[in-house]
């Protein structure tokens, strides 16, 4: 089910398809809709960040309401699991028109851990924050990744060497994201390379797409 | 009753897959040092070219 609305997403982000609609593959009442939802986190409504925005009170803003009552952050949560919940609330508020209800609050998640950790466990939880790399969303993580972009770029290399596809795309994705990546990175090739290489999979696919289609990197 | 238990455990085993997902362990890597395979090859082709050892002759004449 991740991977189908993975691909409806990265389907809907080259402009290919029927219009998007989350509810379409996700639909309201599924528990398991939900739980995909909270996974794919921000990027379930990626492609409303393109241009087309979800109409008021649709099926749309049921569903996302639906996956953040199901699971929010248990109070010993992870920082990265408070970022994915915060990724897709800050989405909804900017995406979805949220009507007469208002969203839930973004909650507080720690960043310490930017400044902190080794690069290669950086790197690691970076790349689990991939869906936060979309225009808008998460500007003071941005800010604070902007001052470890070589480490990131070190994570890259080292995720497509241990062919750990899905890490180096959500650090592809970051990276063109951030503005002072090395040009001796070969961010644009490697993304490439990481699609060409991964077999196929939905969720890479998808943060290989949305790094091409917001920032113009990877082909 | 028994519904609503067994409800809620699968609620709760769904909220444990989700973090998995929202937050997956790194694999272990497997790590092929391009030196090293190098090297080994070009072991393995010295030895495979390499003349075949003197032997003491044993021609008496």
């Amino acid at each position: 089910m991740i991977a189908d609305a993975a691909s409806g997403v990265a389907l809907a982000l080259r402009g290919e398809g029927d219009p998007y609609a989350l509810s379409r593959f996700l639909r309201q009442g599924d528990a398991l809709a939900s739980a995909a939802i909270r996974v794919l986190g921000a990027d379930a409504l990626a492609p409303y960040a393109l241009d087309h925005r979800a109409g008021p009170g649709g099926e749309d803003e049921t569903v996302v309401r639906e996956a953040l009552a199901a699971f929010p952050p248990k109070p010993d949560a992870s920082d990265v699991s408070v970022w994915s919940y915060r990724g897709l609330v800050e989405a909804s508020h900017a995406f979805l028109p949220g009507g007469a209800n208002q969203w839930p609050p973004t909650p507080q998640a720690g960043s310490a851990w930017v400044a902190t950790d080794p690069w290669p466990k950086l790197a690691h939880r970076v790349s689990q924050l991939a869906a936060l790399a979309l225009p808008g969303l998460a500007s003071s993580l941005a800010d604070e990744l902007t001052a470890r972009t070589d480490d990131l770029a070190r994570g890259f290399v080292r995720a497509v060497r241990r062919r750990d596809w899905l890490q180096a795309a959500g650090l592809g994705r970051w990276l063109a994201r951030l503005p002072e990546v090395p040009p001796t990175l070969g961010l644009d090739s490697g993304l490439g390379f990481v699609r060409q290489m991964c077999g196929g999979d939905a969720r890479v696919t998808l943060h290989v797409v949305a790094a091409q289609r917001f920032y113009g990197r990877g082909w | 009753m028994v519904t609503d238990r067994t409800a809620r455990i699968e609620t709760e085993a769904l909220a444990a897959e989700v973090d998995g997902l929202v937050e997956p362990t790194e694999p272990d890597g497997v790590f092929r040092d391009t030196r090293e395979c190098g090297a080994g090859l070009l072991l393995l082709g010295l030895l495979l070219i390499s003349p075949p050892t003197p032997r003491p002759k044993t021609d008496t004449r």
